[in-house]
């Protein structure tokens, strides 16, 4: 054979050889769907990322057969709940790891970073966790999320509070990102519009550490009836803390009541003790709903855990089982999955039912629940929604 | 008006006081190596969790659990100048150790990461509850002994170096390290000292803030920065210029707060650094050594 031939010969054999051994591989890679996890593991909103991954890992543990003969594989990055870790997270989660669909990230900073990329790749990216309206609002076609957003909590909290708690004043505590300032500027419009009056909208740094002063120049507003405060756990613990030693809240002997929204995890009465006495709070997940999906996940996570589920486990779960729903209704790829999302209607999720609407918003506020904090640091479902 | 003024007062000597036992570790250091360990910040976190465990789980006793923490600063200290600076010292490269401490801080961060996870930690001591009332003006037990403990710390530091034989000693390393030497002074051993006792204080601050801090493995980072600040307005390795500093940013933060917002603290504290380093580079008060002269 001459030389001439040998060589075309030889690539076109080795192409062959490459074309079948990835034929092969080829029914497994189909028969799976890869979900990426963008959640923070460093940083403050770190805890976010550690309990989500106990909600992904018990739905994984209960798709281990499959759905409709789709496996399901989740690879973990690191997005530090911060836009830029959560961008470069994002581009080796779409360049190494290829997935399917997206979930992530906790915080709305590095979910609004990470969205454009998302959306290039055509890739879905479901969100539990991130509250600003912009996510959603004007957002993009490949963005879903079933969490409540800012308006929807801000605005249902703020119209609680006016109606329910007969508050006529507030004092606004928010963290400066998009999150916070966004959170406690919907609750401000619906309360000043109902009537009530802001006496004062405090933002501060995610580097802020002793609240003290803050509650001094709290405590000199006068008569506050709640303090709507929107801030991660770690913060939060310490603004509780300091609202009750200056007297100004239930748990110190006052008579404002703090208010919060989806923020803060379980657990967060236990940590704050006797300050945490009376504060009224939207939880994502309640545990003490009666539906089978909801005392099933208890049930279950209990076992595998020894402990009780937080929100956050709850929200990751339901993350991944939306996604099995989804494929079990014929979703296999990208493209098929963002379209199975859109067309979700009624889906009995562990943190309230989901169903998009055209900016592909859950609109359903069976998923806002709220609870007050007892003496005894238990929780009392409000049943307001 | 007047009550908030006090208070604020109050709330700015507290956090500025926090501020000085963190600072004064990174400018005794400076002062005797001219380096900065950036590991420091991290010294501070992991004497605030020694605390939280002994505090808080085994003895529910918090002096232990501050004892405690300055034995694990120190032991560190110790560990870091052994393992880093004598080494790299050799070399005199002033990139090496500093880079070399970023290293150790990224180290020790991610490994409390995995020891103690990423969750807050809740530090309540017996103290930090109990909230003193004198007129309108409030204030924690846990705020009385943070001002307490400083203030005793402060004091003995300062008589340390002022009067004793060691203290003069290293003054004179920080000074001039040669000439130190050539008057019979071991300058490898004050150093060593210095570490240790800077390490030891960093434990120890860490103690007193971790249930004024949100304690999580990176605690200490959120605090550092100020100090670092602190340092440079105070005077680089000057003990007395850096207690004041401390005390005018910890008003700073407390003051901006009330008559501006929180969000200009950092505005405010780093303003008053870029005019420091325009007007009075030297810092509050200026350090005597050799390079100065």
């Amino acid at each position: 054979m001459k030389t001439s031939l040998r060589i075309p010969l030889l690539v076109t054999s080795l192409t062959g050889c490459v074309l079948a051994i990835s034929s092969v591989s080829s029914p497994a890679a189909d028969n799976l769907i890869k979900i990426g996890a963008l959640l923070p593991s460093s940083g403050p909103g770190s805890y976010f990322g550690v309990q989500d991954k106990q909600g992904v890992e018990l739905a994984l543990d209960q798709l281990k057969s499959g759905v409709n003969g789709y496996k399901f594989d989740v690879h973990y990055e690191d997005s530090a709940c911060s836009p830029l870790p959560a961008t470069q997270a994002a581009k080796r989660l779409l360049d190494q790891y290829q997935p399917d669909v997206v979930i992530g990230e906790e915080c709305s900073d590095a979910t609004l970073a990470v969205m454009p990329l998302m959306d290039r790749a055509k890739i879905p990216l479901l969100n539990a966790g991130s509250s600003s309206i912009k996510i959603t609002d004007p957002g993009n076609p490949y963005t879903f999320r079933i969490m409540p957003n800012e308006v929807m909590q801000g605005v249902d909290l703020a119209i609680n509070a006016y109606k329910r708690l007969n508050a006529k004043t507030a004092v606004l505590l928010h963290e400066n990102t998009n999150a916070g300032i966004g959170n406690a500027k919907v609750f401000a419009e619906t309360f000043e519009k109902l009537g009530g009056k802001i006496l004062e909208d405090i933002g501060f740094g995610r580097d802020v550490n002793d609240f003290t002063a803050i509650a001094t120049r709290i405590a000199g507003l006068g008569n506050i009836d709640v303090i709507p405060t929107y801030t991660l756990e770690g913060q939060g613990l310490k603004i509780t803390e300091a609202l009750t030693q200056a007297g100004i809240v239930k748990g110190g002997g006052g008579k404002a009541i703090q208010l919060g929204a989806i923020w803060l995890p379980f657990g967060f009465e236990q940590k704050a003790g006797k300050a945490a006495i009376g504060y009224i709070r939207i939880v994502q997940f309640d545990p003490t709903e009666q539906r089978p999906v909801v005392r099933d996940f208890i049930k279950d996570f209990k076992a595998k855990f020894n402990t009780d589920p937080t929100h956050l486990n709850a929200h990751a779960y339901d993350q991944i089982m939306l996604i099995a729903d989804v494929v079990k209704r014929g979703a296999k790829d990208a493209q098929s999955i963002r379209d199975g999302l859109s067309a979700t209607k009624d889906y009995p999720g562990v943190t309230g039912s989901v169903q998009f609407d055209k900016s592909n918003q859950n609109i359903k506020m069976d998923t806002v629940h709220y609870m007050e904090t007892k003496p005894d640091l238990s929780w009392e479902s409000l049943k307001w929604n | 008006m007047l009550t908030v003024i006090l208070q604020q007062g109050i709330n700015g000597i507290v956090m500025g006081g926090l501020y000085v036992l963190v600072a004064l570790g990174l400018t005794l250091i400076y002062g005797v190596l001219v380096q900065i360990n950036f590991a420091h910040a991290d010294i501070v976190t992991l004497g605030a969790f020694a605390a939280y465990f002994i505090a808080q789980l085994l003895s529910g006793n918090y002096f232990l659990g501050i004892a405690v923490a300055i034995l694990v600063g120190g032991v560190l200290g110790w560990l870091i100048n052994a393992a880093i600076f004598t080494p790299l010292r050799e070399q005199r490269s002033e990139l090496l150790p500093l880079i070399a401490t970023i290293g150790v801080s990224i180290m020790l961060q991610n490994a409390m990461l995995l020891l103690f996870g990423p969750i807050p930690y809740a530090f309540n001591t017996p103290y930090s509850s109990r909230v003193i009332h004198i007129g309108s003006l409030f204030f924690t037990l846990q705020n009385l002994l943070i001002i307490l403990v400083s203030t005793a710390t402060i004091a003995l530091l300062y008589a340390f170096m002022k009067f004793t034989f060691l203290g003069k000693a290293l003054r004179a390393v920080s000074q001039d390290r040669d000439t130190a030497a050539l008057m019979g002074i071991n300058p490898n051993s004050l150093i060593m000292l210095t570490f240790i006792i800077a390490s030891a204080l960093a434990g120890m601050s860490g103690a007193l803030l971790g249930p004024v801090l949100v304690l999580t493995p990176f605690a200490g980072t959120s605090v550092i920065v100020k100090a670092f600040a602190i340092v440079i307005i105070g005077g680089f390795g000057n003990v007395e210029g850096t207690i004041i500093a401390g005390l005018i940013v910890g008003l700073i933060e407390s003051y901006t707060t009330q008559f501006l917002d929180p969000g200009w603290i950092d505005i405010a504290v780093f303003a008053l650094l870029l005019i420091m380093l325009a007007v009075r580079p030297t810092g509050l008060i200026a350090e005597k050594r050799a390079e100065n002269v």
